[in-house]
């Protein structure tokens, strides 16, 4: 187990924020990580290609808009900001037609409720909120936090217990527009989250077929077989071929610009939370997520991500050391501790 | 450097963290968990970067970008319109 050091005991790149502790990680003479090294062509092209997606975007959706039988979109909705903003432009910019899917993993935050609330009921949208029982995301969390379920990269971009939570969630909401023939499967990845180069992206059902093969796996040996329901049925790949949808993630190439969206947003009812920690805006549970990702590897699960808008210029490099190099709020990680039933010297 | 070492490298280092036992040329990325889907992403942005390619919905399948062995036949293919490549592995 790696044991937590703060900002001060850390060598941390000094262009982005990854510090020493992540893997892979290597410096050149001036301070500067082999990450940036890498990306910096990728990055002064940032705005042509931002350019290019959203005229792809705009070809997209007027290829699809009122095809479908029932929706033009489904939108995995967490009620967190991203999210919030994401279905805000996909409804007040393209007009499209959205089912709301919500994944309350039981930690959803009170005040994430109420946004959720006011949103769906602002824009007019139809909504879901999709339920798994209590023992069974209580078995999943419990043992996602304390012991190495998935692929060592995969830990790189969230902590075990996101990634446990966010596999569900891109499952139900596939699982969903597959049924559905829905044709569009929007997510609110900002832009430090996913690579610009999947913001418009066909789903291919062979690779998700191989993907959830693996992770049916992880589930059934760590989880039980109860969470084979949350997956798509083998028998979906011939009975669905042909409706795949696309995903889409349109804040890689809008403008992201944190007080924009947060004057945006206020517009339609959303009130920044007060009762989630600092990266998260809709979750009770993040803060022990993050806490035990930590102890366990030395490193913040949001570091790639704060690390990527750093680069891209999105946020300061002072505003990124601040969201990550924070201690965690020890009353979340006491409260998330005590509801999953996990004693604190485990 | 060639296409394997390039590719083979990048895998090494973003996804196995130096460790490469296990990776063989024919090892799949997504069935051994190497790489999930996510991560099937970066690599696409990583040989669309390195290599100056746009790789099409049409091309994303196991058969392009599963294996090393995948990846090199596809740059092969896309790179020097099916040509043989001293690269040419298997």
């Amino acid at each position: 187990m790696e044991s937590y050091r703060s900002k001060d005991q850390l060598k941390i790149c000094t262009k982005c924020i990854l510090p020493e502790t992540f893997p892979g990680i290597k410096f050149n003479e001036a301070g500067v990580c082999n990450h940036c090294q890498r990306e910096e062509s990728y990055t002064a092209r940032g705005k042509e290609r931002k350019a290019d997606y959203r005229e792809k975007l705009d070809e997209l959706v007027a290829n699809v808009k009122g095809n479908a039988p029932t929706y033009d979109a489904i939108m995995a909705y967490s009620g967190g900001k991203d999210s919030s903003y994401t279905m805000k432009l996909l409804k007040e910019q393209y007009d499209l037609r959205i089912l709301a899917f919500t994944f309350d993993n039981h930690f959803l935050s009170p005040s994430a409720k109420e946004n959720i609330e006011k949103v769906t009921a602002a824009l007019q949208i139809d909504h879901v909120n999709f339920m798994p029982q209590w023992p069974l995301m209580k078995s999943v969390f419990a043992t996602a936090a304390r012991k190495e379920v998935f692929a060592k990269a995969a830990l790189l971009r969230a902590s075990s217990v996101c990634t446990a939570c966010i596999t569900m969630v891109k499952s139900l909401v596939l699982k969903t527009a597959l049924e559905m023939d829905i044709p569009l499967l929007a997510f609110g990845w900002s832009p430090g989250q996913a690579p610009i180069q999947s913001a418009i992206m066909k789903t291919n059902a062979a690779i998700i077929r191989e993907n959830q093969k693996v992770l049916r796996r992880i589930f059934a040996d760590q989880f039980g077989n109860t969470t084979q329901s949350y997956f798509i049925p083998d028998t979906y790949y011939e009975l669905y071929g042909g409706r795949f949808p696309y995903n889409i993630h349109p804040l890689a190439f809008f403008d992201y610009e944190e007080e924009t969206i947060a004057r945006e947003l206020k517009t339609i009812g959303w009130n920044p939370p007060t009762d989630t920690d600092t990266s998260s805006t809709n979750c009770l549970l993040n803060a022990f997520a993050n806490q035990c990702h930590l102890e366990q590897y030395g490193f913040h699960p949001y570091v790639l991500e704060i690390a990527n808008m750093v680069r891209q210029g999105i946020i300061p490099r002072e505003v990124g050391i601040q969201k990550i190099y924070t201690e965690q709020d020890n009353e979340m990680v006491a409260y998330a501790r005590e509801k999953l039933g996990i004693v604190s010297d485990e | 450097m060639g296409y394997l070492e390039t590719v083979r490298g990048y895998v090494i280092e973003n996804f196995l963290f130096g460790d490469d036992s296990g990776l063989e040329e024919d090892t799949s990325f997504l069935e051994s968990g190497i790489i999930d889907s996510t991560g099937i992403l970066e690599l696409i942005q990583f040989i669309e970067e390195t290599y100056d390619i746009r790789v099409e919905d049409e091309e994303l399948v196991p058969e392009n970008l599963d294996s090393l062995k995948n990846v090199v036949q596809f740059l092969e293919r896309k790179l020097n319109r099916g040509k043989p490549n001293k690269e040419s592995i298997g």
